[in-house]
């Protein structure tokens, strides 16, 4: 059934389109979009594996070279982007659940943005063309600032329109890029640019792929929210709605395995690839933990802790061994469900308080409870605690630097998880267990259930992963075995 | 007395950061967490350039480290660099764009 891989993109985003078309049908687009959520995370799991050549254009062989040309847009389709894929189909059902039951009237433009991301993520870690890639990494762009501006949280449009222009820095110096490797290689089909630089067709010390590597590169710096873009990532975080934040950032966290396993097979015949993959992964873990420390917007610590985590996966992807990137995208995958669960269990709190500066609240615990024990698991999962899912992958992390003879980075990741214990610690001994500040009221007593639900779920599955890491990472590793061959 | 001091120094330096609002314990813990957090990586860090060179890695993780410890506190000033201010986001975009170009172009070939 390979029929199904073109419609995992294009069920979210004729989704979309209906939605925003007949936004003044309320009944209708609410019952439409909440099917539509459901479907999400069927298809892929639904669907077999294999390739799909986008107008049935089959693959070439070139007689004289001996290579496999592809001139149709490809979208691959293993246990990788199966996985990740439904990860995001539920996350996005969780998150269109949330805001249907939230609102009286739905906007179809904010639905239409939710659908858009999610179609363009899809497509964007299907997809076996680098300009197909580009493409949908512009409309997810624009998607993320769209939610980011729909947000009824001050300064919204602001920290949106400043994502923007850094994204006008960002996006051509990347389409850049691509325009310097169409130009040496005369294709933009990825498995093709990997035979021909495999091939030895291509002279990879030249200056011009040089710089296409350093070009792509600061685009994937962008979409990815390593430094220097950190700040900005975590701003957008904190200004948009809490479940908008939560799909926000595993659109982040998808958009950068996305294009950095596209780099890394295309240029990891550099090995300053690599070295530049791990120093800024280094970077971002430092300044994201250290600046989250410091932070008192609860909102800005999660995502300065989830800019941080983002070092992880880029650490597992820069040390380049099979276990080694296993390690970075299973982190991958538990940091879009833990994050999650924080950002929506710390929206939930927004709710209940109207108050994001720790330093006015307290006492949360009687008035919440069930909220603040899964955040507390929530947070312990993201520190690295067993048994849960990100203990599992940042003690392959650790075991992969060591086996790597990198034995600084067990220690900057050991400590980079320590951090991160310290700063959910004295966030949740802020807000739940210190005395209630005496001019704090309490404004809504109940935690919508919608939200309640939700986090259950996403804590169901960190427990899962934690308890069995092999149904993931088995699947990854076979994965990252082809990819290496 | 002098470390007494300067410790002292850096307390008072975070009382201004964190104003306007109540400074508590778990504020100002948080920030000498990060303090020492940001040193001791930044100097474990320094030590990967042992796989260049170790005499390199050597030199530089001491210089580093008394730089880093002779300017406390270092978590004021970052603060202030990472601020939501556009200038310095794109100040910091181009500066990293320019040294990506400039590492590939003349080490690109070499490791």
């Amino acid at each position: 059934m390979n029929e199904l891989i073109p419609l995992m993109v294009i069920v979210p985003m004729m989704a979309a389109l209906l939605i925003s078309a007949f936004s003044k049908f309320d009944k209708v687009i609410r019952i439409f979009a909440f099917v539509v959520a459901i479907c999400l995370p069927i298809i892929p799991l639904a669907s077999n594996y294999g390739l799909h050549f986008f107008g049935g254009y089959q693959p070439i062989v070139d007689n004289v070279t001996n290579i496999v040309y592809h001139p149709a847009i490809t979208y691959s389709f293993s246990f990788l982007q199966q996985i990740f894929i439904a990860v995001i189909g539920i996350l996005t059902f969780l998150v269109v659940f949330i805001y249907l039951t939230k609102y009286k009237k739905v906007s179809g433009p904010y639905l239409f943005l939710l659908f858009m991301g999610t179609a363009s993520v899809t497509a964007l870690i299907l997809t076996d063309d680098i300009f197909h890639m580009f493409v949908f990494f512009e409309i997810l762009a624009l998607a993320q600032v769209g939610i980011v501006a729909a947000s009824s949280i001050d300064y919204s449009y602001e920290m949106a329109l400043k994502y923007m222009i850094l994204g006008s820095i960002g996006s051509p110096i990347m389409l850049l890029g691509i325009g310097f490797l169409l130009a040496m290689t005369g294709t933009v089909n990825v498995t093709d640019i990997v035979a021909i630089i495999r091939g030895g067709l291509l002279d990879i010390t030249s200056p011009v792929f040089l710089l296409s590597l350093g070009l792509i590169f600061f685009g994937w710096l962008y979409a990815s929210g390593l430094p220097p873009f950190h700040t900005i990532k975590s701003g957008i975080y904190s200004k948009a709605e809490p479940h908008g934040a939560a799909l926000l950032q595993s659109f982040t966290v998808i958009s950068m395995i996305s294009i950095v396993i596209i780099m890394f097979r295309i240029y990891s015949v550099l090995p300053i690839f690599e070295v530049l993959i791990v120093l800024f992964s280094v970077i971002a873990m430092i300044l994201g933990v250290s600046l989250a420390l410091t932070q008192t917007d609860f909102r800005r610590m999660i995502g300065f802790l989830a800019v941080g985590e983002l070092g992880f996966i880029g650490l597992g992807i820069g040390l380049g061994t099979q276990f080694a990137i296993t390690a970075g995208l299973f982190q991958a995958l538990n940091e879009i469900v833990i994050t999650a669960l924080l950002f929506i269990g710390f929206g939930a709190i927004v709710n209940a308080t109207n108050e994001v500066d720790t330093r006015k609240l307290g006492g949360l615990l009687a008035y919440h409870p069930k909220v603040g024990i899964m955040l507390l698991i929530g947070g312990l999962a993201m520190a690295g605690v067993p048994p849960l899912s990100g203990f599992q992958s940042k003690l392959m992390l650790v075991q992969a630097s060591l086996s790597c003879g990198y034995p600084e980075l067990s220690i900057l990741t050991i400590m980079v998880s320590i951090a991160t214990f310290v700063v959910f610690v004295k966030t949740f001994y802020s807000m739940f267990l210190r005395p209630k500040p005496h001019d704090l009221e309490v404004v809504d007593k109940d935690v919508p259930r919608a939200m309640v639900f939700a986090m259950a779920v996403l804590l169901l599955i960190i427990i899962a992963f934690g308890l069995f890491p092999d149904i993931v990472t088995n699947g990854i590793s076979s994965y990252v075995g082809g990819m290496l061959q | 007395m002098k470390l007494y001091d300067q410790i002292f120094y850096v307390v008072k330096k975070f009382k201004e950061l964190f104003s306007p609002g109540p400074v508590t314990n778990a504020d100002v813990s948080g920030s000498i967490t990060a303090e020492i957090f940001l040193i001791v990586s930044l100097v474990i860090a320094s030590l990967l350039l042992r796989h260049v060179s170790i005499l390199l890695a050597g030199l530089v993780t001491f210089i580093l480290a008394i730089v880093l410890i002779s300017n406390i506190p270092l978590i004021p000033k970052f603060k202030i660099e990472q601020e939501d201010s556009l200038e310095k986001m794109l100040f910091y975009a181009i500066i990293v764009l320019g040294l990506i170009v400039v590492f590939l172009y003349w080490g690109g070939t070499l490791v």
